[in-house]
């Protein structure tokens, strides 16, 4: 399989699972399904699209589900016990979750940490520091009370396409919710950011070979917190949407998240050996399994059997990965004899 | 619409059994009673359950649970018991993996599903609500299970938490003597019965024993290996210690693991809350004190039989202006009427 | 740019790690124009004296002036902006990116906001690539590409920085005639423009073809600097070696000899080959004699050896230990088999550092020291005390940890691992690296004693000296080939030293 080839093969498989549950699971063709799958993992897909820039650099973001708890209680804490108007609300929260990002870096880069142990060094230390401002712990009555300022619940809007393109009489669309627009700019800007900025080429060598960029020059060091630091912001977004979706925010908010973004990042095609990826790719991914979950519950498949699905499915990602890769060695060597 | 609450008193004459039947027949004709204020026309709902039977489709019922746990596991049982008497209703038990996002998740899909009545057991009283909200536009009428959800929907029945704890605070007091210390093992924070247990607890203790004081105030997690840990660690800064009082069964069990080790067993009075079989066999052999029993599996049948009567299609979900609540009948279980609790009732 | 002034000059460089002087007190100076030279065996400090020219490293004291004006040490952006550029041995490229972004690593031409002017890249590649007369796929992904092409991308991107100083690490490792002649041509070119190159290599006839001046290094000091035209060969290869030895050392090992050993072949290669590493290797190894194999770096020594160990087996053909056919596919059936195999890198692959002498040295015959599941103390310390004495390890105490001696008694301590097997065949990879002159000296008589016990045993070295002290017959490698067997009686370190620079046909 060439290269060509096996871009096409994740986007392929999807629609292919897709295709199979639209015949086969009742009621998953349908707009209600589809508003579900998109408002479902829209959150999910950005926190895999932050996730695969520390990818791309070797590393890995253990704490990203942690920040996405952070960010919701400091939305939470902003909104009713400080009352902040939600235009300031969320650009705060995006501030804080940059800085817990950021923070990541730092500690790799300057106490040369390796990135699994400076994440679940985070993961712990932002989980607890969770508790300790919750709102809600502080004044008990706030986790009955639910987040209604305007601008935030506005995150949770969907859009009446069918109507605005006038086909609503003739087929039902399915509403388009806000998070799904964030996710698809947020997208766009970020591949447009890997493919086509200086910044992107340097985050593709740093990952690819870190000490070949060093001394080509690349500020490997200022690559790298930028990284984590772009994990942190798009664990803040999904944060602000998941609350508005919720109207409130839970200490537990996002516990197991990281996982799933890994998941997802790697079905997606990004390498943990660093250098390969896209922004295109975790989204599929966290989609695929979006479908899948869906689709096996409504086709009534237990919890259990979904959970050793998705496990096979990254099995199977990983696995092509590795032949490609294989067969590329194999090349390259009886071609080395030859010429050689 | 009256609000079903069971009356304080023990059944000290009563037989427990008795006790339960009573609450059964009150809770049933509460439920029929439900129909009393409420105007039956608003098509939706109705429309959608001639529809299932026009269309002789099975009806579809579903519990999403908190996780795996002896509670939610004796609920569905009881809700299964329940439903599998009726012909045409399909149900089943969905995991909510302890993630509000996958609650909500699953909260969608069943709505999309055409489902008829959704039990559920929020992780959070607040996050669930707006999907409780799409549910109720979609005619689809949601019970809550002793998690209460600050969205109105069609019915909620609980363990009676706070009064029960009064009473566990109360009978515990008398044991006690009306005097002494007392620690509690309590939940992890931010969860709505943990308050209401714990508030319960203080506020009994405040009303029939106020020379009994509560000195301190752990989280052990839900869990017994914890719980036994953390009144390892009281004791050793309070080795007076007269009472404990576990918020759930487990911790109260880990209290009784300590309390063997150390010899404390005939000085200290430890108290649970919930009723599980363990429980029950730990009073039944003098360790642990008394527990706040209610029969889950009944609670579970209360809830199904609620939510055959709103699928009847007679009482729309969206008609609902006050919601029902159900206070689960409850014993306080001590070595004198733990023997009156059959095997089939023990979860 | 006035021709007088050195395009680099560095005064006074010096290297200390701990106690260990990799450079001392090197002055080095290019010309625009001038093709220096820089040679002299493994260890005598060239890499080092690069990496501080580079900017990778920085000198423990020394300064180093680029165009007469100071530079910044220790800093690999700075050097690069200067117009230092280096092409490592190593790759140095980007794998999963194309030879397009490779080539301008770090520096892809932008318009505003950062975003990339793929334009003017590809044109400026074009241009540079049309000048230089090299053929490259631009959108090739680099890690599909032979190694050959790769190494013309990495010289390209050093030519993208319009570099004023170029320096060439072992640049021909892996080329063809045709293609060394090729980089030649372009090295000419750059001459022209004023560029100064350094060449580090061991290939003569490409320095005395290239190159204008030479220094040549030894032992972390350089020895001597001319012009190519002046140093005829012999002599140039007695000063990299040190001529004292060079000729001494050889008719002293003379009388120890014994080529061939005691007659019996304990080994038998036949055209052994590896995609991708080595082809057609064939020779016979006999008990009682050491077989040293040398060659340069890339010649596959190690993956040849290892192959036979069976950590990474051969794909073709046969081998025969005592007569009988064998293939290992695990060390472990290696060691079964009793062959054992003594790493290059010690501390990687070859002794577990926290752990005691005592436990590193019975690793590989516990089975001899245990009754089913126990462990048979007593038994342990007697082996363990016997190969201390033998080997002298010093400090003579089996229970401290073995990161605490100095390398030469490790490396004592590695050998008496395999020395305990009883092997039938030893080999080993590199053995005196890092080691102290005393330990080298007992390490050789340690090898002597178990050859005359009759072990056979097989050395890969790039160490000369070491390999005209040591063997009885010597083998030379050059890019995955055995070129020759011969006795160690009927070669001389020079004829070592040509046959090594020579390319395979």
């Amino acid at each position: 399989m060439n290269r060509r080839a096996s871009t096409y093969a994740l986007p392929f498989f999807l629609a292919l699972t897709f295709a199979f549950f639209c015949v086969f699971a009742p009621r998953f063709a349908t707009s209600a399904n589809l508003e579900n799958l998109m408002a479902g993992y829209a959150f999910v897909a950005i926190v895999a699209i932050g996730q695969s820039f520390p990818i791309l650099l070797k590393g890995i973001d253990l704490s990203i589900g942690a920040i996405v708890a952070l960010a919701g209680i400091v939305t939470l804490d902003l909104s009713l016990i400080f009352h902040w108007p939600g235009l300031a609300v969320i650009p705060a929260v995006l501030v804080v979750a940059a800085l817990a990002g950021a923070v990541n870096g730092l500690l790799i880069v300057y106490l040369r940490l390796q990135p699994f142990i400076a994440t679940l060094a985070t993961l712990a230390a932002y989980r607890g520091l969770v508790f300790l401002i919750s709102g809600r712990q502080l004044f008990p009555e706030l986790s009955t009370t639910p987040i209604t300022d305007p601008w935030i619940v506005a995150l949770d809007t969907y859009f009446d396409i069918g109507s605005a393109l006038g086909v609503s009489d003739f087929i039902q669309l399915p509403g388009l919710p806000l998070s799904f627009v964030i996710l698809v700019v947020l997208l766009i800007g970020f591949q447009v950011l890997l493919l086509a900025t200086r910044f992107g080429r340097d985050l593709y060598a740093v990952g690819g070979n870190h000490e070949a960029a060093r001394l080509a020059g690349i500020r490997t060091r200022r690559v790298t917190i930028l990284a984590y630091t772009i994990s942190g912001t798009c664990a803040g977004v999904a944060a602000l949407l998941l609350v508005a979706r919720l109207t409130t925010s839970t200490e537990a908010l996002g516990n197991g998240m990281e996982l799933t973004a890994i998941s997802a990042a790697v079905i997606g095609g990004v390498s943990l050996q660093g250098g390969v990826g896209t922004a295109w790719g975790p989204v599929l991914g966290a989609f695929l399994l979006g479908v899948v979950l869906i689709g096996l519950t409504l086709l009534g498949v237990t919890q259990f059997v979904q959970q050793i699905l998705t496990g096979a499915i990254l099995l199977a990602a990983v696995c092509q990965s590795r032949l490609i890769a294989a067969r590329q060695q194999r090349r390259t060597d009886a071609a080395l004899v030859a010429g050689g | 619409m009256s609000e079903i609450n069971h009356e304080a008193p023990q059944p000290k004459r009563r037989g427990f059994i008795k006790t339960l039947v009573a609450g059964s027949v009150t809770a049933g004709g509460a439920a029929a009673g439900l129909l009393g204020d409420v105007d039956p026309v608003d098509g939706s709902f109705g429309m959608r359950q001639a529809q299932a039977q026009a269309n002789a489709g099975p009806v579809k019922m579903a519990f999403i649970e908190w996780q795996p746990h002896t509670v939610p596991a004796a609920w569905s049982k009881g809700i299964e018991d329940v439903l599998k008497s009726q012909a045409g209703v399909q149900y089943k038990l969905l995991d909510g993996q302890n993630k509000v996002e996958v609650q909500v998740s699953l909260m969608d899909t069943l709505i999309n599903e055409g489902t008829s009545v959704i039990f559920l057991q929020p992780i959070d009283s607040v996050a669930l609500a707006p999907s409780i909200n799409k549910a109720k536009r979609a005619g689809i009428p949601v019970i809550t299970l002793n998690i209460d959800a600050t969205a109105p929907h069609a019915a909620h029945v609980e363990m009676s938490h706070y009064y029960g704890a009064m009473d566990i605070a109360r009978v515990m007091g008398e044991k006690m003597g009306g005097k002494g210390d007392v620690a509690i093992l309590n939940a992890p924070p931010g969860i709505v019965i943990r308050d209401q247990r714990t508030k319960g607890f203080v506020d009994g203790m405040k009303k029939h024993h106020p020379s009994i004081k509560v000195v301190a105030d752990q989280v052990a997690d839900w869990s017994r290996k914890k719980a036994q840990d953390v009144l390892a660690t009281i004791l050793a800064a309070k080795p007076g210690l007269a009472g404990v009082y576990g918020v759930n069964d487990s911790m109260a069990l880990g209290a009784v693991d300590v309390a063997k080790e150390k010899g404390l067993l005939g000085k200290m009075v430890i108290f649970g809350n919930d009723g599980e079989r363990d429980a029950l066999e730990s009073i039944e052999k003098a360790e642990l004190t008394g527990t706040q029993y209610t029969d889950v599996f009944q609670q579970g049948r209360f809830a199904a039989a609620s939510a055959t009567v709103l699928a009847s299609g007679q009482v729309p979900a969206t008609a609902f202006k006050k919601q029902a609540h159900l206070l689960m009948p409850y014993v306080i279980v001590t070595k004198e009427n733990v023997a009156q609790i059959q095997p089939s009732q023990r979860w | 740019m006035d021709s007088s002034t050195p395009v680099i000059e560095a005064r006074g460089l010096s290297k200390v790690y701990g106690s260990v002087t990799a450079l001392a007190d090197a002055d080095f100076r290019v010309m625009p124009g001038e093709v220096r030279a820089l040679v002299g065996a493994n260890g005598a400090g060239k890499s080092t004296l690069i990496k501080i020219l580079t900017g990778a490293i920085a000198p423990t004291s020394g300064t180093v002036t680029v165009n007469a004006e100071p530079a910044a040490l220790g800093s690999p952006t700075e050097m690069i902006r200067r117009g230092v550029a280096c092409i490592y041995q190593h790759s140095n490229l980007a794998p999963a990116m194309t030879v397009l972004d490779n080539i301008f690593l770090g520096r892809q031409p932008t318009r505003r906001f950062g975003f990339l002017d793929r334009k003017r890249q590809r044109e400026m590649a074009r241009a540079l690539l049309d000048l230089h007369g090299i053929q490259l796929d631009l959108d090739a992904v680099v890690s599909t590409l032979p190694t050959v092409k790769q190494k013309e991308v990495e010289i390209m991107k050093a030519l993208a920085l319009d570099a004023r100083v170029l320096l060439m690490d072992e640049p021909t490792g892996w080329l063809s005639a045709s293609e060394v002649a090729k980089l030649h041509d372009t090295i000419r070119a750059l001459k022209t423009r004023g560029v100064g190159i350094v060449y580090i290599s061991h290939m003569l006839d490409e320095i005395y073809a290239v190159c204008d001046t030479m220094t040549i290094m030894r032992d972390g000091r350089i020895v001597a600097q001319s012009a190519v035209s002046e140093m005829p060969r012999p002599r140039m290869v007695e000063l990299m070696v040190g001529e004292k030895l060079a000729r001494d050392a050889s008719d002293a090992a003379h009388l120890q000899r014994k080529p061939h050993g005691s007659g019996e072949v304990r080994l038998r290669c036949t055209r052994l080959s590896r995609l991708g590493a080595f082809t057609d290797v064939s020779f016979e190894l006999h008990a009682g004699e050491i077989l040293c194999i040398t060659g340069l770096i890339g010649a596959k020594r190690t993956e040849l050896v290892q192959a036979i160990f069976g950590s990474h087996p051969f794909d073709e053909g046969t081998m025969e230990l005592n007569g009988a056919r064998v293939k290992f596919r695990s060390p472990g059936e290696a060691m079964a088999h009793g062959v054992g195999f003594v790493p290059e890198d010690r501390h990687r692959e070859g002794l577990m550092l926290g752990l005691s002498v005592t436990e590193n040295l019975i690793m590989t015959t516990l089975d001899r020291c245990r009754r089913g599941p126990a462990l048979l103390r007593k038994r342990i310390e007697q082996v363990s005390r016997d190969a201390i004495r033998a080997l002298n390890v010093r400090p003579a105490d089996g229970r401290l940890a073995v990161r605490q001696l100095s390398g030469g008694n490790q490396q004592k301590v590695l050998l008496g691992k395999w020395l305990n097997l009883g092997p039938g065949v030893l080999m080993l990879d590199e053995p005196t690296v890092g080691v102290d002159v005393g330990a080298k000296a007992e390490i050789y008589s340690i090898l002597r004693a178990e050859r005359d016990k009759g072990t056979a045993i097989l050395v890969v070295s790039s160490d000369l000296e070491e390999v005209m002290t040591i063997a009885d017959r010597i083998a030379i490698m050059v890019s995955g080939r055995m070129v020759s067997v011969q006795s160690a009686n009927e070669l001389t370190m020079a004829d070592i030293v040509r046959e090594i620079g020579r390319k395979a046909a």
